[in-house]
């Protein structure tokens, strides 16, 4: 009974990483993969209090005389405290980008945005942008090419 | 196509983690410095949240590390949303402005109660600062016109971090370690035992207070992002 | 007064303080005191490096390992503690751009942090100290106030946070294991850590500290941030944190997990590094980014080089590790106004003579001519994977080779460019006065190497036999604890 509700917990926690891990890999707007950012480390600090859980322990806090039941592992407490706050500060900071990259790319889409910082790159380092920046020459629409009409004009075989 | 590919893999990055932590002996840690810290936590530090005894005594530099992360997120931010625009919305209506004005005091009571106390119960400096933000926060989001002066939050925000370096520097001038715990431990439980650790959660609540409401400020008041 | 643990403490203390100065009476001591903070730590690890005679732990707090955390200072921790406050100082941001407080705050936290990771004896503590130095250079970065600064620096962020995520994941993951975090009781406990799951949680440390390392597969944020970011930032990350990200690793390799699979894992990601970085970097169009890749390459080699067991690979990797440190740090400060395309350098010699000049010696470094530092750094390297003799190694060899040819390849060119005689489309900018000074003064330092090969060699002997002492390191750090607490 135990290991199945180790388990729940285990995949509960994995769960929200992987969720966390497939939202960064795979979203093309840059505020959704901060919120993805969130939920994995919503996961990671998730695992992290699991490692100090004990069967019918009490929380770690003394009401003035010694204590005579087991307490949970305090240090994973600690451990998790400092991590959300880590994980706030990086947020408000990926935030703070977030809005910046707005205001001067206007989009928040991360290829076109990456696409753009590439460009702005080359542009500064004074080499000719890897992406052609041209369109193809000519007029539109194209006129056919020149021995389709040679048989068209020589045809008349079909 | 790509998508598929990424979602295989995390899929089996899944299944692979769940594997290793599924053999994992959950519910019965091996306990190898939980157990001794919560038999020495009373006695070496003296404070009845023992969380509170690792986060500011056992792991203080941590704490350290973990305030200036803090600090670096909010010097950062100030260093990309730059200087404040001087056009700022109108004030909001009268339901939201009284609001506001019941709801600051309570918030700042609720909010050092639970710093003063983190040393007895569960909370500190963290959790009462994210409070204490709030509560200055709510004044700007109902008067968008009178915000409190920037310097302030800055010289609080400096201030109280420099006094937590220099409460732990004050026990490397007596002789000992950096960040021992100094001043009488006091009875167990009592407002006013722990020695330092009480001067510590404050001096990291009112830091962590003045600089979110900073944060919370500027990411606000970024005019053109908000329109 | 001389204790180390102020050279952690002392910047911190000064970047809470430096926004305070701003625009009123003291404005003139914030201008002084980041520089003169750096000054006493680099002063106090000169003390302490001096009379250095056994290795020392700094319990903090008084709370005795392995409940408390420890500071560990060998010849190892000593060495990448004395690099930081010097390469800072080298790098300072100066006060002519705006908002030069903040930057310099950002600066001082990650001086703080970089030498934390070298003495940190406590697994999450070095976690703490790793974000510390991300958060920092996150600002440092974006601080560059350009668009694609601000984009690099939140595709770093994204890279980085995700990272830490899977290292926290692989802490959670040893902590379940073993209780413990003190890298001295981790070590007594290494024998539970050879399983499957230890190996798990390695690989997840690995990446979650190998973001800054730029480690194959997480170094895809380095050449734009390099190329977009100020080049004395690039300094720093690409030169010194770089390093010290090196050396957390290294440290939990040969404490807690000094198995096989370990060593193989780094080899094959070091390898990786190298080909990624090589190529890319031959097909690189602007030094900035060239200097990037190469940076991946040579890095790949520090990988490369602390995979071979016992002393050899502590011994190769430091001098691999020390040397690109000098190298990549002037190598950027040159590209601060030699940045751009490298065709539009043509005739940079006659702008500034003693520019080129360094850059060819550095260059040369680089490739690992005798007799500058770098042949003797890739000597070793290879000497020792000749003398670990299996396939992979074997491969490693082939690998560093022909990465040299194409170094070889890529450097040369960019000389070439800069000797030939101008045309209507180049116009090389003239080198800044300070950025050529401190450049100057690392090539010094470099042929001071040369000539000295013989003490240092004595000195990274001395340094590697620490290093892989694993037993002293428990006895130092344990042994302190009469009738050990919780072991």
């Amino acid at each position: 009974m135990s290991t199945l509700f180790g388990l729940i917990f285990f995949v509960g926690a994995i769960g929200l990483c992987v969720i966390g891990i497939a939202g960064i890999v795979l979203s093309r707007n840059l505020f959704r993969m901060v919120l993805a950012l969130a939920i994995a480390e919503a996961g990671a600090n998730l695992m992290l209090v699991l490692a100090g859980y004990r069967w019918d322990a009490v929380a770690p806090i003394l009401a003035g005389t010694p204590a005579t039941q087991p307490m949970v592992d305090p240090v994973p407490q600690a451990m998790v405290l400092t991590a959300i706050v880590i994980g706030v500060g990086v947020q408000a900071l990926a935030l703070s980008l977030v809005i910046r990259v707005k205001q001067r790319y206007a989009t928040l889409d991360m290829r076109e945005a990456r696409q753009r910082m590439q460009d702005d790159l080359d542009r500064e380092a004074g080499i000719t942008p890897s992406r052609s920046q041209e369109q193809p020459a000519g007029e539109r629409p194209l006129p056919p090419p020149s021995h389709v009409a040679v048989e068209a004009a020589g045809g008349g075989h079909d | 196509m790509r998508n598929l590919a990424t979602l295989l893999f995390l899929g089996g990055l899944a299944f692979l983690l769940i594997v290793i932590t599924g053999s994992l002996d959950f519910g019965n840690p091996p306990m190898r410095i939980g157990e001794a810290i919560q038999q020495d936590a009373p006695a070496q530090v003296g404070a009845a949240n023992i969380v509170t005894a690792v986060v500011l005594g056992y792991r203080g530099l941590d704490t350290l590390g973990e305030l200036s992360i803090l600090f670096a997120a909010a010097t950062a931010g100030g260093l990309v949303l730059g200087s404040l625009p001087a056009r700022r919305r109108p004030d909001a209506g009268f339901v939201l402005r009284a609001g506001s004005d019941l709801m600051f005091p309570l918030l700042m009571v609720a909010g050092l109660y639970i710093v003063i106390h983190g040393h007895l119960s569960p909370g500190g400096g963290f959790q009462g600062g994210v409070i204490l933000a709030a509560a200055f926060f709510l004044p700007l989001l109902a008067r968008p016109q009178s915000t409190p002066g920037h310097g302030w939050l800055t010289v609080i925000e400096g201030l109280s971090g420099a006094a937590f370096i220099a409460i732990g520097l004050a026990a490397l001038y007596g002789g000992q370690a950096f960040l021992t715990p100094l001043l009488d431990k006091g009875t167990l439980g009592e407002l006013v035992s722990g020695g330092t650790l009480p001067l510590l959660y404050l001096a990291v609540g009112l830091k962590v207070g003045a600089e979110l409401s900073g944060l919370l400020m500027r990411l606000a008041e970024d005019e053109e992002a908000t329109s | 007064m001389t204790d180390i643990t102020l050279t952690v403490v002392l910047p911190l203390l000064g970047a809470f303080l430096l926004p305070l100065t701003r625009d009123n009476a003291l404005a003139w001591l914030g201008r002084l005191f980041g520089p003169l903070l750096l000054a006493v730590s680099a002063w106090i690890l000169f003390m302490h490096w001096s009379t250095f005679s056994a290795p020392q732990v700094v319990i903090l707090g008084g709370f005795a390992p392995p409940l408390g955390i420890v500071f560990y200072i060998d010849r190892l921790a000593l060495l990448f503690a004395l690099a930081v406050p010097l390469m800072t100082l080298l790098l300072w941001p100066g006060d002519a751009e705006k908002d030069a407080l903040r930057r310099q705050s950002l600066t001082l936290l990650l001086a703080a942090s970089l030498t934390g990771l070298a003495l940190s004896g406590d697994l999450f503590n070095i976690y703490v100290f790793y974000e510390l130095a991300a958060v920092a250079s996150y600002g440092l970065v974006a601080g560059s106030g350009s668009a694609a600064g601000y984009l690099a620096a939140f595709r770093y962020l994204l890279v980085s946070a995700l990272g830490s995520v899977i290292g926290l994941l692989g802490i959670g993951l040893i902590y379940f294991e073993t209780g413990t975090l003190n890298l001295a009781h981790l070590a007594t406990l290494s024998d539970e850590l050879a399983s499957p799951q230890g190996l798990a949680a390695f690989a997840m440390l690995v990446i979650g500290f190998g973001v800054k390392a730029e480690l194959f597969p997480v170094n895809g944020w380095v050449p734009e941030v390099y190329a977009a970011a100020n080049r004395r930032v690039a300094a720093l990350l690409a030169g010194l944190a770089s390093k010290l990200a090196v050396l957390v690793i290294v440290r939990v390799l040969l404490l807690v997990f000094p198995g096989e699979e370990a060593r193989q894992l780094l080899l094959m990601l070091g390898i990786l590094g190298v080909i990624t970085g090589e190529l890319a970097a031959w097909q690189a169009r602007d030094l900035s980014r060239m200097l990037a890749w190469s940076s991946i390459g040579q890095l790949g080699i520090v990988f490369i080089a602390f995979s071979l067991p016992g002393e050899a690979g502590l011994i190769a990797g430091v001098a691999v590790a020390m040397h690109h440190l000098v190298v990549k740090t002037a190598l950027f400060l040159l590209a601060e106004r030699w940045g751009g395309s490298i065709d539009k350098l043509r005739g940079a010699a006659g702008v500034s003579a003693l520019g080129a000049g360094l850059f060819v010696l550095f260059a040369l470094s680089l490739l690992g001519l005798p007799p500058l530092p770098g042949f003797w750094s890739k000597f070793l390297v290879l000497g020792g994977l000749a003398e670990a003799a299996t396939a992979m190694h074997y491969l490693a060899m082939t690998v560093v080779l022909t990465g040299t040819v194409l170094e070889g390849a890529y450097l040369l060119r960019v000389i070439t460019t800069l000797y030939a005689s101008p045309d209507d489309t180049s116009a090389p900018q003239s080198q800044k006065g300070s950025s050529l000074l401190a450049s100057a003064l690392l090539g010094v330092a470099l042929i001071a190497a040369a000539v000295l090969i013989e003490p240092l060699w004595q000195t990274l002997g001395d340094i590697a036999a620490q290093g892989v002492d694993t037993a002293g390191y428990t006895q130092a750090v344990l042994g302190t604890v009469s009738g050990s607490a919780g072991s």
